[in-house]
């Protein structure tokens, strides 16, 4: 082939080249998602059932564990300010972090089954509270707090006979 | 003709145009699963030893220093460290690095502050070891990195030897060719290549190493394309993380973020000048620039790079130099920590494909946060092979014969720590801590005993039962006469002896009278979710169950009756950081925390004084246990299975092939059982008995009440209102016992 039909070649692939480039938008390669640089965000799919928290997410209950060790205390107060800034999940993860250290503490548990009864997870609730209350032996108030809790879950539930009988305990308990 | 060659280019190059934009659009990486393992929380009162700690900043590739100031660096001092933790992105929120000061005292942290203004810190989390990865069927392996975290001086390097004119060209560079033509002469040997890293990045997308005109051709066509379509900074990050770097056993390497890791065992942005070099020098050919076989080759290579680096003002001189004398620094293991424990990451697997199909576990980057603790692995897998090879050398046991099943969790929370799926730990096979359905033989008997104490106005601890020979013909008219282990019948013995030394005859009978259907329907609340056929055997063990249901069965019987389904992911992060799935602490309150109490009274006593009273040959008589030994026909099957008040273990020994082993329960699973636990430390005592509980004083003869005066008394707890009101004729003091619960009455 002649020298000009060669350079016509060219030239067309290059209008060609360039008329692929114009086709697509320049785009951005994808880049590997890799982001070190924000904390996980709050879980927004869990519903956050603010009157069954509103009834139960209070201040610790007095006769507890004499001396929490410091751990505890530090995980315990995250915990709180997390549940009460909406970010449920964490809250739990938290707790559960503290269990891990002291798995046997009914008031951590107690603090578990709440933050389980505010994200709607009923049935765990009351399940949670009475582990906290197995462990809570002599521990009165918070016995107490286990069972209003359980009241609420099981009302929550549909289950209104268990939670007057629940409520009944909480009473029997108050004498 | 012309015109039909004309169409033919356009259509060929508007197909690799497509190809291009495909290929990058929508390009994911195949990226693998990556498994973490519990990362370490420390506090002060941990129980950690500073050796242990030392050994957990190993494997975590923290590097010993003078003085620690960078993240991944630590000091040692006796039993004081001083380190600086990694940032890491947990599931629960981001840490950052934080600089702190441990020390150690009788095996536990006695003192954590921090190391910049001496204030104590109550808690800091180290990052988690990456224990394990699910990969492809392709096996590649990526650590992705963006560009802003990659150092500098490694694009620096990398543009100045690979293609210098990378910013200013458009996907192929004449002049590039040129230069390095002229470079390489006047060398006398290679040291530029022609190829732009666009042309690189491509051969490395799309084409093999096929060298010829065709492919080259190609190759710069869709370069040109990869240029117009795409910014320099996009080119050059995915490069960085598909540019390949070498093999690691049948794994091939893709990018500088895992190189880092494979040949030097840390992040990009630990790498030491030198180090980058080392990479950088790699790319022109890692199987022939392989640190490991051409160690001189690989370090000329990484100083000559360090020499351009110099030339082209990118680096002092004396930095250079000094880089140049230091060794190579290549870790010499072979094996990463990419699949180390199989048995547990298989168990992750299963748990994992309820959620996620097997294309997404292998390919999306997933993040997950396991609960195995690797301090308990390591001390796993260590007690299995000195145990079995001390075993079979001593019962003349064909070495190398026996296998074994272990599942370790924690009580509270169902969480696995540890797993064994046979001796060899590293061997992917048969899990058969998963899978063995085994006869279990005795350990099912607490099933039937719980059952049997759930109604406490029928059976106490101290109710006698009846262990004397027992015919029992079914309804088909087979014949079954149970024996006990010591082939001798005991007569009349209190509930509690009954199940703490295992006797079959009671425990057949009992399981008679309860009906086996109950029993039945006490192990599904056990957690037992097999179907089981209601044979009266059923009450001895004829049942075939695998380690990892068993484990379930104590758990709930260990946390005093709420059952926790055994886990072994917390929670699983995307690729990107962002929480996919959490999977929180569950309980289900099963079995009444009395009843429960009961049975465990029993178990405590079965390894005082019963069929588990060979753990107390070698750990200390005070350390609050409870377990259960089992043992199948013709010795076939040993277990035994045993709780603290926050460890739970089982353990499985048997041949394969069903073959008997000689071994017990006692003589054999529970041996392996307390190597385990007596590495684990000093338990915290168990719970006392709730409110729900009395405690009397018994005569286990006649399972009466009793007094000091009665020899061999017991005290045994009871469910309020259930214990003997009867004496038993041993007892003195009786009428003293009488007045004084009036005289109490008066003033309550």
């Amino acid at each position: 082939m002649s020298n000009s039909v060669i350079v016509q070649g060219l030239s067309c692939v290059v209008l060609v080249v360039l008329l692929a480039g114009c086709s697509g938008v320049s785009t951005r390669l994808p880049s590997p998602v890799v982001d070190h640089g924000t904390a996980a965000p709050p879980d927004t799919r869990i519903e956050y059932d603010r009157s069954a928290a509103e009834a139960v997410l209070e201040s610790a209950p007095e006769s507890v564990p004499a001396q929490q060790p410091p751990v505890i205390v530090a995980l315990l107060e995250q915990a709180e300010t997390q549940a009460n800034d909406g970010d449920l999940s964490t809250s739990v993860a938290t707790l559960e972090r503290a269990l891990r250290i002291e798995p046997r503490d009914p008031l951590l548990w107690y603090h578990l089954a709440s933050v389980r009864l505010a994200q709607g997870e009923y049935s765990q609730a009351e399940q949670i509270a009475m582990k906290s209350n197995s462990l809570a032996a002599g521990a009165r108030k918070l016995q107490v707090r286990n069972w209003r809790l359980i009241a609420q879950a099981r009302k929550r539930l549909g289950d209104t006979a268990g939670a007057g009988q629940a409520e009944r305990r909480a009473r029997s308990l108050e004498n | 003709m012309l015109l039909l060659l004309l169409v033919f280019l356009v259509g060929y190059v508007g197909y690799l145009d497509f190809k291009v934009r495909q290929q990058f659009d929508g390009k994911r990486w195949s990226l693998p699963a990556r498994v973490y393992a519990r990362p370490l929380e420390l506090y002060a009162g941990l129980q950690l030893t500073a050796d242990q700690f030392a050994g957990e900043l190993a494997a975590l590739h923290y590097r010993p220093v003078r003085s620690a100031s960078k993240p991944g660096e630590m000091s040692r001092n006796g039993s004081a460290f001083q380190l600086v933790t990694r940032g890491f992105v947990h599931p629960d929120g981001k840490d950052g690095p934080q600089h702190i000061r441990v020390s150690f005292s009788a095996g536990a942290v006695s003192r954590l502050a921090s190391a910049s203004n001496g204030k104590p810190v109550s808690l800091a989390r180290l990052d988690p070891v990456l224990v394990g990865s699910f990969y492809p069927a392709h096996n590649e392996d990526r650590v992705l990195v963006k560009l802003e975290e990659v150092p500098q001086s490694l694009i620096d390097a990398l543009i100045a030897i690979e293609d210098r004119g990378f910013y200013r060209h458009f996907g192929i560079s004449p002049l590039g060719i040129l230069r390095a033509l002229i470079a390489n002469i006047r060398a006398g040997e290679v040291v530029q290549g022609g190829s732009t890293l666009t042309q690189q990045l491509v051969k490395n997308f799309f084409l093999s190493s096929e060298r010829s005109i065709m492919r080259k051709l190609n190759e710069a066509l869709m370069a040109l394309l990869l240029e117009f379509h795409y910014e320099k900074d996009d080119i050059l990050e995915s490069y960085l993380n598909e540019v390949y770097l070498g093999q690691d056993g049948s794994r091939s390497v893709h990018g500088f973020g895992l190189a880092s890791y494979l040949y030097f065992e840390r992040p990009l942005n630990e790498l030491t000048i030198d180090q980058v070099a080392l990479l950088v020098g790699m790319v022109k050919g890692p199987s022939h620039y392989n640190p490991h076989r051409h160690p001189e080759r690989v370090r000329d290579r990484r100083n000559l790079v360090l020499d351009v680096m110099t030339d082209l003002k990118l680096l002092a001189a004396a930095e250079a130099s000094r880089g140049k004398n230091r060794a190579l620094g290549i870790t010499h293991l072979q094996r990463k920590a990419i699949n180390t424990f199989p048995a547990f990451l298989d168990l992750v697997k299963r748990q994992l494909r309820r959620d996620y199909r097997d294309r997404d576990i292998t390919s999306e980057g997933l993040r997950i946060f396991t609960t195995l603790d690797p301090r308990v692995q390591w001390q796993l897998e260590k007690s299995v092979k000195n145990r079995l090879h001390a075993l079979e050398q001593s019962h003349g046991i064909e070495t190398g014969s026996l296998q074994v099943a272990v599942v370790v969790t924690s009580v509270q929370g169902g969480e696995v720590l540890a797993l064994a799926g046979g001796r060899d730990g590293q061997f992917a096979g048969f899990n058969r801590a998963l899978d063995a359905k085994r006869p279990v033989g005795s350990v099912i008997k607490p099933a039937v005993y719980l059952t049997a104490l759930e109604r406490p106005h029928e059976y106490t601890l101290a109710t006698q039962l009846d262990d004397t020979p027992l015919t029992y013909t079914s309804s088909t008219g087979d014949v079954w006469e149970p024996g006990n282990y010591d082939q001798v019948f005991h007569g009349s013995v209190p509930l509690y002896q009954a199940l703490a030394q295992s006797y079959n005859v009671a425990t057949a009978r009992l399981g008679l009278e309860l009906g086996i259907r109950p029993v039945i329907s006490t192990l599904r609340r056990l957690g037992i979710d097999q179907n089981l056929r209601a044979l009266p055997s059923l009450a001895l063990g004829a049942v075939e169950l695998s380690p990892l249901q068993v484990t379930q069965m104590y758990q709930t019987l260990a946390s005093g009756g709420f059952r926790s389904p055994l886990r072994a992911i917390r929670a699983v992060l995307a690729s990107d950081q962002t929480p996919l799935q959490s999977y929180p602490l569950r309980v289900e309150a099963a079995v009444k925390p009395e009843h429960a109490y009961l049975v465990n009274t029993a178990l405590r006593h079965a390894v005082i004084e019963g069929t588990g009273r060979a753990l107390f040959q070698v750990l200390p008589a005070w350390w609050d246990i409870a377990g259960k030994t089992g043992t199948t026909d013709d010795l076939r099957d040993s277990w035994f299975a045993g709780y603290t008040a926050d460890r739970l273990g089982v353990v499985w020994i048997g041949h394969d092939d069903n073959t008997s082993t000689g071994l017990s329960g006692s003589s054999g699973a529970l041996t392996l059982w307390r190597d385990l636990f007596s590495a684990f430390g000093e338990p915290a005592p168990m719970l006392p008995a709730g409110e729900s509980i009395e405690i009397e004083w018994i005569d286990p003869a006649s399972g009466l009440l009793a007094d000091a005066g009665c020899r061999d008394a017991v005290q045994l707890p009871f469910v309020q209102g259930s214990s003997p009101q009867v004496v038993a004729p041993c007892a003195y003091g009786v009428q003293l016992k009488q007045s004084v619960d009036w005289f109490k009455e008066l003033f309550e």
